[in-house]
């Protein structure tokens, strides 16, 4: 253990190893209702049926007998977001606060490293157990695809698909740690990063039927992760832009803030 | 040629709001010094110290270690010469002890395995055990090592006894004075002013976060001693030398001499043995924490 990033990514090995076995578990358990969920048609009935508010929140089911759309509106759509969200966030706010509010942060800049790099060193490693868990969805699919008649996804479009969730991952994460870097208090960390996600659920959600939340959906990040459209479409280097730049834009002000502040 | 300062404090104050807690201080610190750092809590010594690590930066005046002046974003530079231990230090819990010194060794240049295996000598610290199952004071050993073992020109500690058991404090004590024969520079708070007296060359005392005594070796030398308090029939008189602050009084047990005596313990017990009618006897070592006490039962802040 010769740096942070490596540090970094050893303490959190139970929290990467935890969080990717239940994305394997969830992927798998996704993969496997396939079959229940194309032979049936009362599903679709019962989707026509429904409010437009109830959609938004059970995702895309305009076509569940394609299983490259069935997974995207079924797994990447809404329900992973929030879940990776939630795990980025809370993998995020432990990187920055949690250690600062222990004096551990203290007892590492004692050292001579440089802030810029325990920053960057810690974020590294953010990125880098956001790409594992994602890694875990895709052993979870590939694993089970084999068992499942008619599941068959381009490798083109799952790889858009664990990219997007990855790069929206990073970005969550990035939310909170940068603010955790800024500020130092875990309750701002944590209350905006939340506020940040539950909002983008609600907008992403509930958008799709209230005409005033519409006009506001851009505000969610999971807007910009539009799984149905991923593989229908391909995807946008819009929302890739707009969430790869969103997270330089924040750990660049982290960084800023962060190498010259006080630290408790 | 004067030598260049390894520390230099000027005119630093800390504000939190409207409180300051580090007020207008100002301090140097040649190289080869053992500075003892005390005060009372909330005195400003840890405000202090934060500041000469750049964990936090003064809200007037300036810090410079080595020559360099300290700011939060460069203070790494300087810490490849530094060792730190505190005595709330908190260590990565899920690292074992061997993997944090290993980890800290990394950081700095050249090979400390000598070093490392004179310190666990020392102070035997649980190196094979996760730092977050260890007592506090099997903490503090792991502290101490890391603070030492990459052969710093100066060691910033901040209560670094604390915690430690008896037998550790004197371990530590003799390797503090090791480490003075060696020339490392140690700059030390502490509220143990008999291991202050016993291993500094300099004191610093904060009070309500000025700096208001600068006590050199000389004066540190002068607080030593013994203090007799001797209970007698008839009046006598004090030994003729290397004795100070000669008192007498009378009580219903008789005459009572009390002074400090800097000599000989032979010589002592010589003296007293020539005394007729001893009723009772008391002596005591003459520590810092007079002197201590004397400034805090100051009310003017100024000795």
């Amino acid at each position: 253990m010769k740096n942070i990033f490596i540090k970094t990514l050893y303490e959190k090995r139970w929290f990467t190893f935890g969080w990717s076995v239940g994305f394997v578990a969830f992927a798998a358990l996704m993969v496997s209702f396939y079959p229940a969920m194309r032979m049936d048609g009362a599903i679709d009935a019962l989707v026509a049926n429904m409010p437009e508010a109830f959609k938004g929140l059970i995702g895309d089911l305009s076509d569940l007998n394609e299983f490259s759309t069935y997974l995207a509106s079924q797994l990447f759509d809404i329900r992973l977001p929030l879940i990776a969200g939630i795990m980025a966030i809370i993998l995020g706010q432990g990187l920055s606060t949690a250690e600062e509010e222990r004096g551990e942060l203290r007892t590492m800049l004692s050292l001579p490293v440089s802030r810029m790099k325990l920053l960057f060193e810690k974020w590294l490693a953010l990125v880098v157990i956001a790409g594992i868990t994602v890694l875990g969805l895709y052993v979870g699919i590939a694993v089970t695809m084999p068992f499942v008649e008619g599941a068959t996804i381009d490798a083109g479009d799952l790889s858009a698909l664990l990219m997007m969730t990855w790069l929206l991952m990073v970005t969550f994460g990035t939310l909170a740690f940068g603010i955790g870097s800024i500020t130092g208090e875990k309750g701002a960390a944590t209350a905006i990063s939340i506020l940040a996600i539950i909002g983008s659920f609600i907008l992403s959600t509930f958008g799709q039927a209230v005409d005033w939340l519409a006009d506001y959906e851009w505000l969610s990040l999971i807007h910009y992760f539009p799984a149905t459209e991923i593989v229908k479409d391909g995807v946008s280097w819009v929302n890739v832009l707009v969430l790869g730049g969103l997270t330089v834009a924040l750990f660049t002000v982290a960084a800023i803030v962060f190498r010259s502040r006080d630290i408790k | 040629m004067p030598v260049p300062s390894i520390i230099s404090v000027d005119a630093a104050t800390k504000k939190f709001g409207q409180f300051k807690a580090v007020d207008d201080a100002s301090f140097s610190v040649k190289p080869g010094e053992i500075i003892g750092f005390v005060g009372v809590n909330g005195a400003g010594k840890t405000t202090t110290i934060n500041m000469l690590l750049g964990f936090t930066s003064p809200t007037k005046g300036t810090i410079s270690l080595f020559g360099e002046r300290i700011k939060p974003s460069t203070a790494h530079r300087s810490h490849s010469r530094i060792g730190y231990a505190a005595g709330d230090m908190e260590l990565p819990t899920r690292m074992t002890g061997r993997q944090y010194i290993n980890f800290v060794m990394s950081q700095s240049e050249g090979n400390h395995t000598k070093r490392l295996a004179h310190l666990t000598e020392i102070f035997s610290p649980q190196l094979s055990k996760k730092i977050g199952t260890l007592s506090r004071g099997n903490r503090q050993k792991i502290a101490l090592v890391a603070a030492f073992v990459t052969e710093p020109s100066l060691v910033i500690l901040d209560e670094p006894t604390s915690g430690l058991d008896p037998i550790m404090q004197d371990a530590f004590l003799k390797l503090v004075r090791a480490e003075r024969e060696r020339g490392t520079t140690v700059f030390m708070s502490s509220h143990y002013l008999q291991e202050v007296a016993e291993v500094c060359t300099r004191v610093l005392l904060m009070k309500n976060g000025k700096l208001v005594e600068d006590l050199s070796a000389e004066t540190l030398q002068s607080t030593s001693g013994k203090t007799i308090r001797l209970v007698t029939a008839s009046k006598v008189t004090p030994p003729q030398y290397d004795v100070s602050s000669v008192e007498h009084s009378k009580n219903d047990n008789g005459h009572e001499l009390s002074f400090v005596y800097k000599g000989k313990i032979t010589e002592l017990q010589r003296w007293i043995s020539r005394q007729a009618g001893v009723v009772d006897i008391d002596i005591s070592e003459r520590t810092l924490e007079a002197e201590f006490r004397a400034l805090y039962q100051d009310d003017g802040g100024k000795k």
